[in-house]
């Protein structure tokens, strides 16, 4: 199969330049069994939902924080300046953690979901988005009835299609 | 194509590395001049007609699973997990077909109809 046919890359160049400008064409180079192992342990289904849970752990991090820092203290006038500092501290702490958690498991049951379903149809779609969206939406609604997970489910499921038509729109 | 073609030597070498070692050891045997029976030059061309077999069976394969699994609007360069594992199914499966027709073509001789 010709990918790419390094002699129409030569006659497209002009004659005229000198040879220190030319770019020396490479050879196409098959990968080593080392880079074709590195490559493959992207595709396992255990290490990519594990780093997606850690980046979504940090991204919840961030945002408990930013969000935290926000919070006032109910009784601010009675508060000296250090005391206000030390609850502001805790509030972005307990918050920042608490929605880590949360965006971690959102991200490792997302990223799970999605490559199972891939790895099963074979096939790279918007429907792995579809089923892997509601089902996260599902498990996170799932304590507050069946009504709920079911609205959890179509709404993160819109979602995550917004999202990716929204990464992928140069394409 | 690189990705596609290092997925496909992954899973040649996985699949059936004895055969092809089994085949190079033939043909350095036959280099070497050890007497397998038949001359020389027969065992050239033998060994000559067989390297083209697979050339021309390894072009097929990529050929064939290439149109079949991989997505022609060229989206990202890398490939990725559905076509990988569209493309695990679909080199196994040619390769268990090849090899059960030429055990049937070599065993019959006449396929059975």
């Amino acid at each position: 199969m010709a990918a790419s046919n390094p002699e129409n890359d030569l006659k497209t160049q002009v004659p005229g330049s000198n040879e220190a400008e030319q770019p020396q064409i490479q050879a196409i180079r098959m990968p080593s069994m080392e880079e074709i192992r590195a490559q493959e342990v992207w595709n396992n289904c255990a290490v990519r939902s594990v780093a997606s849970g850690v980046m979504g752990g940090g991204l919840g991090f961030m945002m408990g924080i930013f969000l935290g820092a926000l919070d006032n203290p109910i009784m601010q006038e009675q508060m000296s300046g250090r005391q206000q500092l030390i609850y502001n501290l805790k509030q972005m702490g307990t918050r920042s953690w608490s929605s880590a958690k949360t965006f971690a498991v959102m991200g490792v049951v997302f990223s799970a979901v999605e490559c199972v379903v891939e790895k099963a149809r074979a096939k790279h779609d918007t429907t792995n988005t579809v089923v892997a969206g509601c089902v996260t939406g599902g498990t996170m609604s799932a304590k507050a009835g069946p009504k709920a997970a079911c609205v959890g489910c179509v709404g993160f499921a819109a979602f995550s299609v917004a999202i990716e038509k929204f990464f992928d729109r140069h394409t | 194509m690189g990705g596609f073609f290092c997925h496909f030597l992954a899973l040649r070498n996985s699949l059936n590395p004895n055969k092809n070692k089994a085949f190079l050891r033939s043909e350095v045997s036959m280099a070497a001049n050890i007497p397998a029976g038949i001359d020389k030059e027969q065992a050239f061309g033998m060994a000559e007609t067989e390297m083209e077999y697979r050339v021309e069976l390894f072009n097929r394969l990529a050929q064939t699973c290439f149109n079949k699994c991989v997505d022609k609007r060229y989206k990202e360069a890398e490939l990725n997990m559905g076509e990988n594992s569209c493309i695990d199914r679909c080199v196994s499966k040619y390769w268990q077909v090849n090899s059960m027709i030429g055990q049937m073509l070599s065993a019959g001789g006449r396929p059975p109809m």
